[in-house]
């Protein structure tokens, strides 16, 4: 038998000062533990003390300002796909949220520990990525903000350092009103993470012209990708047809997949071209 | 060193339980307070055999050790009967309302949405947490939502039908 403790601390000082003053084996940060849950169940992870943020005043909050949209860590998946000022804002969020998983791991999962994580195919890294998003990182020794794409470093990687917090998510307000759209390519079941996951936003003028152009692929890479080169075959033109096609091809050369049981790595490469392509048709004969 | 002492609300009753640190809800459930109706399947989130309702939301219980379910409102398959047979006085906000459990548990029995019955408690919990959300779902969204509670028997067009009857039943008393 093992003791195990769950603190919940009230303010963020509090959850700073207990996580600073801990060894990392033995104090764990739970958010909705829903990745967290099957490594304590198979005793890969054996902490004493779960650090539960549940109760930590402010990381609920969800706020939209002319900046753009802040998103607070313990802002529960299920809540953010049903938000009206996320639905509003950037709908593509609020719709992929909704399709993580299944509906018991929306009700428990926190943005916040949902990025901690950084498995690589999960559904939301892609996403923020093409949505130009940041996370804020707190600490006793003070606050950082990082681009997502310096934040997440690899596999179960990021670059959060033990004594910090992941309290925030932001999407700039840059990021509304581009056309946006992510596809999951799920061949097994519909709860899985996906093979591959394609996001992709635009800004396109009235001309029909790109002015800007995020490409952001998951599960197949070390980390979720996003590809300059793909996006700059699209800015500057009107997405044809070739133009589309030259930034999935663009997108094939940038992943780095592997073999495992949702697919080898030849098929997930070949994936990420097909589904970026259709992602990139979507978006260019919508009006 | 022997487990310590943990108390929870389960179906409305104040819990006082021994358990290790590092137990999980479900098996707690089923083996210190003996309510098996909660099953055990995958062990990772995936089935849906293990759900449970917990301070208003749908969960897997094989994803909550007993220590952060601590102090916590927990309901289960047996306390959803016994609001459905109207033996709950009190209910917490957010549990489904008694009338929609019976017309769930009708719907499911007449519409053979189970056969030998071990993902049916997770299927009841889903469902009714779906039709009290959202009283007549579309098709798709019904298939999306019980997508988290797999069935290895029915082939699924019995619950989908029972889904069906439920919705239709409840829409028309929910409507003024
Ligand atoms: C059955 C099932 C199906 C799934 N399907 C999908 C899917 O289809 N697509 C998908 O993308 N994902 C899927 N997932 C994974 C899911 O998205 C993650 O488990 C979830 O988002 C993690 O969030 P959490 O709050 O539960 O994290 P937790 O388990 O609480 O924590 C995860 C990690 O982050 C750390 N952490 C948590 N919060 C913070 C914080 N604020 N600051 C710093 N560190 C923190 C924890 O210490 C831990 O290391 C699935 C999971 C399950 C169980
Ligand atoms: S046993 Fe919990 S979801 Fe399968
Ligand atoms: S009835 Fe047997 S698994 Fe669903």
């Amino acid at each position: 038998m093992r003791p195990l403790e769950y603190v919940t601390p009230h303010s963020l000082a509090e959850a700073l000062e207990r996580l600073a003053g801990s060894d990392p084996s033995e104090t764990v940060v739970w958010g909705g533990g829903t990745a967290l849950g099957p490594l304590l169940r198979r005793g890969l992870v054996r902490p004493r003390v779960l650090l539960g943020l549940e109760r930590v005043a402010g990381l609920q909050d969800l706020s939209l300002a002319e900046d753009g949209l802040r998103v607070g860590a313990l802002v529960r998946l299920a809540d953010l796909s049903r938000s009206p000022v996320v639905r509003g804002s950037l709908p593509l969020l609020a719709e992929a949220a909704g399709r993580v998983g299944n509906v018991r791991v929306r009700n428990a999962a926190t943005l916040g520990g949902h990025l901690a994580h950084a498995d690589p195919a999960q559904d939301l890294p892609p996403v923020l990525l093409a949505l130009d998003a940041q996370v804020r990182l707190e600490s006793v020794r003070g606050t950082r903000t990082l681009p997502l794409e310096r934040f997440l470093v690899g596999p179960l990687q990021t670059a959060r350092a033990d004594d910090e917090l992941l309290t925030e998510v932001w999407v700039p307000a840059a990021a509304f009103g581009r056309r946006t759209a992510y596809v999951r390519f799920t061949p097994r079941s519909s709860q899985d993470y996906p093979t591959v996951g394609v996001a992709a936003s635009l800004r396109v003028d009235a001309d029909g012209v790109c002015r800007e152009a995020r490409v952001a692929v998951g599960g197949a890479a070390p980390t979720a990708l996003r590809v300059p080169a793909a996006e700059a075959a699209l800015v500057g033109g009107r997405l044809t047809r070739e133009r589309c096609r030259d930034a999935a091809a663009q997108v094939e050369s940038a992943v780095d997949p592997w073999d495992d049981t949702r697919g080898s790595a030849r098929y997930k490469r070949a994936m990420a071209r097909v589904w970026t392509e259709r992602v990139l048709e979507d978006l260019a004969s919508e009006a | 060193m022997t487990g310590a002492v943990v108390e929870l609300w389960v179906n409305g009753e104040p819990v006082r339980a021994a358990a290790d640190g590092a137990e999980f809800l479900a098996e707690f459930l089923r083996e210190r307070l003996g309510l098996v109706g909660t099953k055990l399947g995958c062990g990772i989130g995936v089935c849906g055999l293990c759900t449970v309702w917990m301070d208003g939301r749908l969960v897997s219980s094989c994803l909550v050790p007993v220590a952060v379910a601590a102090g916590r409102q927990v309901w289960t398959v047996e306390g959803l009967v016994a609001l459905a047979e109207g033996r709950v006085h009190n209910p917490p906000p957010g549990l489904p309302r008694p009338e929609l459990v019976r017309a769930v548990h009708r719907a499911f029995v007449q519409c053979e949405g189970l056969q030998c019955g071990i993902c049916t408690a997770g299927q009841v919990w889903a469902v009714c947490a779906l039709l009290s959300e959202e009283p007549v779902p579309p098709e798709g969204r019904v298939r999306e939502f019980l997508a988290g509670n797999l069935c290895r028997c029915t082939g699924y067009q019995g619950i989908l039908r029972a889904v069906q009857q439920a919705s239709e039943e409840w829409a028309q008393r929910a409507a003024p």
